[in-house]
């Protein structure tokens, strides 16, 4: 079997890992531009400039800070994806991906028509690709880099990499440097200089990088490994407000599940898009197949469908899905979850409740470090770490919304006149989210721990609207 | 009920950085408006707000005290009221204490600092407060009783929490179990509950959090304000509140009492500090004027010695004259500016070199008789060399008596957005977008129009918290600095003065007051400032008198009146020439034709926002030159405009006019010239000008002249020069002028050797010497030094300085080890130097090795093969190759590098070239085009429609030329001045922003020598320029 890598390089990598964003903006580094749209780019601004000139340039564009850990994750929901073509691929971090092709060239029928289904893969997702197939690795990935766009024979291999600039390896700055102080430009330079004498200068590694491109030092490769259950993440970098608007971003995540099945040989019958709305909650969105399948479209469709009747509650800031019924090919039911159960801690059953019953249904209490009574305990998520416990006396029941109470000449009342036991204990805070939705805002108020003659203790407040009842002492 | 009366006893201010919400004048104007019956601040280990609280207090008529509050390293919280002079003393040096073992902004106090010193215990004649904390023991108390026996209380701070009640009584338990009194205090954070939302940011900010994150470290609630005394007596018992009252009575001391003491070493056994001043004057006269002085000089002699007699100020000018004097005799260039320092008794002290019979200065302006404030004297000194005169200083008066002034670093609309946005959680990218994109062009008000530019709603309430809090937060102190060169010294320990405090930098130290602060106390500042021109003017006479094989020629061996020296201004051909190098002053050398020395003085004012603002520039101008009249409006006005032609140009001038025309006083006309600094920010103008106009109506002054005036002190705003500065910079002008036009060589060379300094780089200071027929050579290790040289007449070895990236000990060894004998390749460089790799290749990357090892490949090439010299500095990727003696090695032939090869690496690795120009190799291109160079655009008419280009060398955006960007683009035959309008800037942004080689298609404006050209489209070129890296020096 003929060895062929296929390079696939993803120039706006950085930038296009934050779908549905509004143009022109920008991914930035330490102050300086990584990568623009083409909006941004039509105004002026192209990576390494500095912030401040880029807002000169365009004060509307908009900003985002690159995020290695959000990029690592989407370079594997790639590899998952590319799965549905071969399943050898590696991870060349940043920004491109390795895939092995010799072995399926046959499925595809060539070369030509397996690449030119990959590209097509790439642009429903919308990402920019440029690639390249060699025999070696180095070589692909290189000219990948190169935006060489071209299937690349042993035979040619030397000639076509001659030509590459020395800055493309991604070699040390110093030592491009001193290259260049030598006069030396290109790949095919570095042959025209005795190689030991040059070895003495720049050392052992780039002579090495340049043999293993030919092919005359092996270069093994670490395969991508698809992971034993699929469920991954998408954060959106604005917020979406239409169901439709997130086909777009849950096609990627569609893709890579589909890839993830092809890698593991599987199909799914069940899967959950959780969306993440802006106000913390969440909701489910499940999907659910006639029967097991494997394929993309198939299951895109359902999803477009499932969107069209969906009104959102609130924006949607993030998508992630979860394949929840994976069946082997052979048609067994997957043992994804009997296998989970045995020997997990709570934190996984947890986690699996909540896959199962959805996020809303399964609650814990704890405690959140507000001086506003209603804010100081969530009911919540159980990843959140609960807060120190608090040091104040309150009432271990709270109203859901505080109730008005009948005020007479002596005072409140509540199933009779209140006698309040305590000074008052005044309490103002929250100003910071006053005016938004689903939040307690400001309060200011004077709390009473209080006794009727039913002999009830009860929380009462006072503010500027008169008495409240805000919760009952056991 | 009748209210109780109350003081507080324990309040911070926002001098308690990111704890207090509220100004000391806030909570001074609030507690007033209260009617309190005194109010303590008490900010944390610090004094730095008290005078501003003493100056409102005085204001409001309320009782301040002085205190801190300081916890001590266990976590025992006290405050400390000061009762009298000796108190203040000891706190303040308690707080020195504190402050000098911690770092910056923070301090240590430990149980043992409060061992008793005395028969009354520990830190006498000060008040003390024990804050209890939640679980306060009695053992503590009773520590605390015993060190200040009689004088502790219990402070009692109720808030509103959960259980006052319950927390009362254990206080009281606590206060009968330690025999201690109780009292109630605040704790106030702020001056008004309104800044509860304030509180909370600062709180976030000092804890490194979000508000939203911040949790149970915000207070629960608004109650640390200064709360109604109606609050206070349902929270309080009266007995409590009543206490307040007897720990305030026995607080009988107020900042007035300080008395400044000058140190007393300036003086000479024998004399008083009166006679010693008379005696040094009278021989400096002696030796300025060696055939006598004018009569007129010394009739101003008597004045001014009489005037600082009168005000005590003869320690002050000792002080400075001390200085100077240390200044000379080490070498150290340096020269006095200010109206005090251009007086006649400091040009006999040699403070300055100004003349007294050549100007007719204002002595009162820096010595105001009504305000009592001290004179300011402010002395440059060598920028390289400052340090030996603050080291001079330090030891001459010690730690324990001198210490710098503090700078209040104040948060601005940049600052304040940031730190607001951070405390409301939003991410760091934006933040940094929002404030980058305000850096360069916009104004406060543009500021919703920003968020909105950025995806942030200015209506979303979010944003406008963010908006809301940030304009709050807007000029609130953020920590103190060191002021840039302000020292005051003592008599006795300065620390009993003033709280001295650590900096960033290990060797100095600040007192808590600013500059402000100083004068309101009427304590005594020097400012020691740092001035690049001084240390190249010092190498220029080193160099003149060393090319004539003489000692250092002398500022005022330097020939008057040169007529060449005039010429070469009058053509603004002034690049590198101090403050006239500028494209502004550029422009108005040829207009203004300055023929000797007073032509400088009034070319350095006129050029400023004020005259350009107030319209003075004008009507200077056409006077000047004939083309109107000088109208005279009376003798007295006449007089005081007539160097100027009848227009005010100069600070001193409208102080002088509101005393003869509108009869100031001239302390009254000193606080004019205060207003005029401030109108802007504070807008308390009217008065004075209602006055002027009153005035110069009573002395039948036409009110059209009367108008004028009061307009021009408008536009005048912050930005008048005074006389008394110009005068001093003229000298320098003068000085540097005269050596560019006899000495060029020397000029460039100094210049090089005190970069960073000015206004040009040096590759366009190399260009411009050359233009002058300066012979200049690359550097070299074969020929250089560190520093650039003259190596015979007009020729200048640049130095090995010049490399970008090289080691200042690298360049040395080379200069050391060639003295020893010359290199014989370059391992042998290599090894006596004690060179790294890293310098070898730089060497050979700049061509500086050519003597060695050939063109800059092969010498690329060799050096990297050469063993570093025993020297390894970090990072070195390539340090664990073997050298090439271990190994056998092929020759290698490298083809000579082209020209645009060495070009490009010539920018790159010199930040310029002496090759050809690399615009003459695109010159073809560019004559295809019809781009004209610069040298050729003068010929063209005035009006013409040209075009130009060049590299983008520098842009400017003045901030009195509203919105227009002046651009420099360089050529192989100079500089062509570009003007872009605003439509402009807003269309061609990218280009003018972005291009390195820039095209304009534009109208040429010409007036007199001065030509510009307004573009009218601009082109960006930079992509024929390849690989060049250029920079630009981007003013604004």
């Amino acid at each position: 079997m003929r060895v062929l890598w296929l390079a696939l390089h993803f120039p706006l990598f950085a930038l296009e890992s934050l779908p549905l964003r509004q143009s022109p903006s920008a991914v930035v580094g330490r102050g300086r531009i990584l990568a623009g749209d083409p909006g941004a780019l039509a105004a002026g601004v192209v990576p390494g400039q500095k912030l401040s000139t880029a807002l000169g340039l365009a004060p509307e564009l908009r900003v985002f800070e690159r995020d290695p850990a959000r990029e690592a994750q989407t370079l594997a929901g790639l590899a998952c994806a590319a799965g549905r073509f071969t399943p050898s691929v590696s991870l060349a971090p940043p920004d491109a991906l390795l895939l092995e092709i010799g072995g399926c060239l046959r499925l595809f029928g060539g070369a030509p028509a397996l690449v030119e289904a990959v590209l097509a893969a790439c642009g429903e997702q919308g990402w920019s690709v440029a690639w390249a197939a060699a025999p070696t690795p180095l070589a692909a990935l290189w000219l990948a880099r190169a935006g060489g766009r071209r299937i690349v024979t042993a035979a040619q291999l030397p000639a076509a990499l001659a030509p590459l600039p020395c800055t493309l390896p991604g070699w040390p700055a110093a030592l491009v440097a001193r290259l260049e102080s030598f006069g030396l430009r290109c790949l095919g330079d570095l042959a025209t200089l005795p190689s030991s004498g040059l070895r003495q200068r720049i050392g052992q590694a780039p002579v090495d990088d340049l043999l293993r491109a030919r092919g005359e030092l092996p270069d093994p490769r670490r395969c991508f490994v698809f992971p034993e259950c699929f469920a991954t993440t998408l954060e959106l970098p604005s917020r979406v407000e239409h169901a439709e608007a997130l086909a777009f971003a849950g096609q990627r995540l569609l893709a890579a599940l589909a890839g993830w099945l092809h890698g593991r040989q599987a199909l799914v019958r069940a899967c959950t898009l959780h969306l993440h709305h802006d106000d913390g909650s969440r909701s489910a969105l499940p999907l659910r197949l006639g029967e097991a399948s494997a394929d993309e479209a198939r299951l895109l469709r359902l999803l477009r469908e499932h969107l069209g009747r969906l009104t959102l509650a609130a924006p949607v800031e993030a998508l992630c899905l979860e394949a929840d019924e994976v069946l082997a090919q052979t048609g067994d039911s997957g043992q994804l979850f009997t296998e989970a159960m045995a020997g997990e801690g709570a934190a996984a059953c947890l986690e699996r409740l909540r896959a199962r019953l959805g996020a809303q249904a399964v609650q814990v209490l704890g405690l959140c470090a507000d001086h506003r009574p209603e804010c100081a305990t969530v009911a919540g998520d159980p990843e959140r770490q609960p807060a120190a416990a608090l040091a104040k006396p309150r009432p271990l029941w709270l109203l859901p919304t505080p109730q008005p109470l009948a005020e007479r000449a002596d005072g409140p009342h509540w199933h009779g006149p209140l006698h309040l036991v305590t000074r008052g204990e005044r309490l103002e805070s929250g100003w910071w989210d006053g005016g938004e939705e689903n939040a307690a805002g400001d309060i200011r108020r004077d709390y009473f721990v209080a006794r009727n003659q039913r002999g009830q203790w009860a929380w009462i407040f006072r503010d500027a609207r008169g008495w409240f009842l805000h919760g009952l002492f056991a | 009920m009748s209210l109780p009366a109350y003081a507080e006893l324990h309040c911070l201010s926002n001098f308690s950085f990111l704890r207090g919400a509220s100004h000391p004048d806030e909570l001074v104007g609030q507690a007033a408006a209260l009617g309190y019956s005194a109010l303590a601040l008490t900010d944390e280990c610090s004094l730095a707000g008290i005078v501003r609280a003493h100056q409102a207090a005085k204001k409001a008529g309320l009782k301040l005290m002085v205190g801190s509050e300081m916890a001590i390293a266990d976590g025992l919280k006290l405050v400390f009221l000061v009762r009298n002079r000796e108190g203040y003393g000891n706190l303040s040096a308690l707080i020195t204490l504190a402050r000098r073992r911690a770092a910056k902004g923070a301090y240590t106090l430990q149980r043992h600092d409060l061992n008793a010193v005395s028969p009354n215990g520990a830190l006498p004649d000060c008040l003390v407060l024990w804050v209890p904390g939640a679980a306060p023991a009695v053992a503590d108390g009773r520590w605390l009783a015993e060190r200040f026996p009689g004088r502790l209380w219990l402070a009692v701070e109720l808030h509103a929490g959960p259980d006052d009640a319950a927390r009362l009584a254990e206080l009281q338990d606590l206060g009968a179990a330690c025999g201690l009194p109780l009292v109630a205090a605040g704790d106030v954070h702020m001056h008004v509950r309104a800044r509860r939302p304030l509180q909370d940011v600062l709180t976030a900010l000092r804890l490194k959090t979000s508000v939203f994150a911040a949790g149970y470290a915000l207070f629960p609630n608004g109650e640390r304000h200064l709360r109604s005394r109606l609050r206070l007596a349902r929270l309080y018992p009266p007995e409590l509140l009543a206490e307040t009252l007897v720990v305030a009575g026995q607080c009988a001391f107020s900042l007035d009492e300080l008395r400044y003491e000058y140190p007393e070493e300036i003086v000479s056994s024998g004399h008083t500090l009166t006679s010693w001043l008379r005696h040094e004057t009278e021989a400096g006269l002696r030796r300025r004027y060696p055939q006598g002085e004018p009569p007129a000089v010394r009739g101003r002699i008597e004045h001014e010695l009489a005037l600082i007699a009168e005000l005590r100020y003869e320690a002050y000018f000792l002080t400075v004259y001390d200085i100077v004097r240390f200044a000379r005799s080490a070498g150290i260039l340096c020269q006095g500016r200010g109206s005090a320092a251009n007086s006649a008794v400091c040009f006999a002290l040699g403070i300055t070199e100004v003349d007294p019979a050549h100007s007719a200065l204002l002595f009162e302006r820096f010595i105001s008789r009504e305000r009592g404030e001290p004179p300011d004297i402010d002395v440059d000194f060598e920028h390289e060399r400052r340090d030996e005169v603050i080291a001079y200083i330090y030891g001459k008066y010690s730690r324990e008596r001198t210490a710098l002034a503090a700078a209040l670093i104040t948060y601005r609309t940049r600052s304040a957005l940031r730190d607001a946005g951070r405390a409301l959680g939003f991410d760091v990218a934006r933040i940094d977008a929002l404030t980058a994109s305000l850096a360069w062009w916009d104004k406060r008000e543009q500021l919703p129009e920003r968020f909105a530019e950025q995806g942030l709603d200015p209506a979303s309430p979010r944003v406008e918290k963010w908006l809301w809090i940030a304009e709050q937060l807007r000029g609130f102190p953020r920590h103190l600095t060191q002021h840039v060169g302000g020292f005051v010294m003592s008599r006795g320990p300065l620390a009993r003065l003033v709280p001295i405090e650590n900096t960033a930098m290990p060797e100095r130290t600040v007192i808590q007051w600013d500059k402000d602060d100083l004068d309101a106390v009427g304590l005594m500042k020097v400012d020691v400032l740092a001035l690049g021109m001084l240390s190249a003017l010092r190498r220029m006479l080193a160099l003149v008198g060393e090319s004539r094989g003489r000692p250092p020629l002398q500022l005022h061996e330097i020939p008057a009146n040169d007529a060449a020296t005039y010429d070469m201004l009058c053509r603004a051909d002034s690049m590198g020439v101090f403050q006239v190098e500028s494209r502004a002053q550029m422009a108005m050398l040829p207009r203004l034709k300055p023929r000797c020395y007073y032509d400088l003085v009034v070319e350095v004012a006129l050029v400023r926002p004020g005259p350009i603002q107030g319209g003075m520039v004008r009507p200077y101008l056409n006077r000047r030159q004939g083309k109107e009249d000088i109208e005279l409006i009376s003798p007295a006005v006449d007089k005081v405009l007539e160097r100027t032609c009848g227009v005010p140009i100069f600070q001193e001038q409208v102080m002088q006019l509101a005393i003869v025309a509108a009869d100031f006083m001239p302390g009254e006309a000193d606080e004019l010239r205060r207003a005029m600094a401030t109108w802007r920010r504070k807008g308390d103008l009217q008065r004075y000008q209602d006055k002027l106009r009153a005035g110069m109506a009573k002395n039948g002054l036409p009110a059209t002249f009367a108008e004028r005036i009061v307009a021009q002190i408008q536009g005048f705003g912050e930005y008048g020069f005074p006389e008394s500065h110009a005068a001093s910079f003229a000298l320098l002008i003068y000085a540097s002028a005269w050596i560019k036009c006899h000495h060029p060589a020397v000029f460039l060379c100094s210049l090089l050797n005190s970069q960073p300094m000015g206004f040009y780089s040096p590759s366009m200071l190399i260009q411009d010497a050359r233009r002058h027929s300066v012979v200049v050579l690359p550097p070299e290790v074969a020929a250089s030094d560190w520093d650039s040289r003259v190596e015979a007449a007009g020729v200048v070895r640049l130095g090995l300085r010049e490399i970008k990236g090289l080691a200042e000990v690298a360049g040395q060894g080379v200069a050391a080890a060639r003295r020893c004998g010359p290199f014989t390749d370059v391992a042998d460089l290599a090894a006596r130097s004690g060179l790294a790799r890293r310098d070898l290749d730089l060497l050979a990357a700049a061509d500086a090795l050519s003597s060695l090892a050939g063109h800059r490949r092969a010498a690329a090439w060799t050096a990297a093969a050469v063993a570093d010299g025993g020297v390894r500095r970090q990072g070195d990727l390539f340090a664990g190759l073997p050298p090439a003696e271990s190994l056998p090695t092929q020759p290698a032939t490298l083809p000579a590098p082209g020209e645009g090869e060495n070009l490009v690496a010539d920018y790159r690795h010199l930040g310029h070239s002496l090759r050809r120009h690399p615009l003459v190799l695109l010159r073809r291109q560019l004559a295809a085009r019809r781009f004209l160079r610069a040298a050729d655009l003068a010929a063209a008419a005035d009006r013409a429609l040209v075009r130009a280009a060049g590299i983008v060398v520098g842009r400017q955006r003045p901030g009195s030329a509203t919105g227009i960007v002046f651009v420099t683009l360089e050529d192989e035959s100079g500089w062509a001045n570009i003007v872009v309008q605003p439509w402009l800037v807003d269309k061609q942004r990218r280009e003018l922003l972005g291009a390195t080689l820039l095209g304009v298609y534009g109208q040429l404006q010409q007036s007199g020598q001065v030509v510009h050209l307004v573009a009218k489209r601009l082109v960006d070129l930079s992509a024929w320029l390849g690989r060049l890296e250029t920079t630009s020096r981007d003013f604004h």
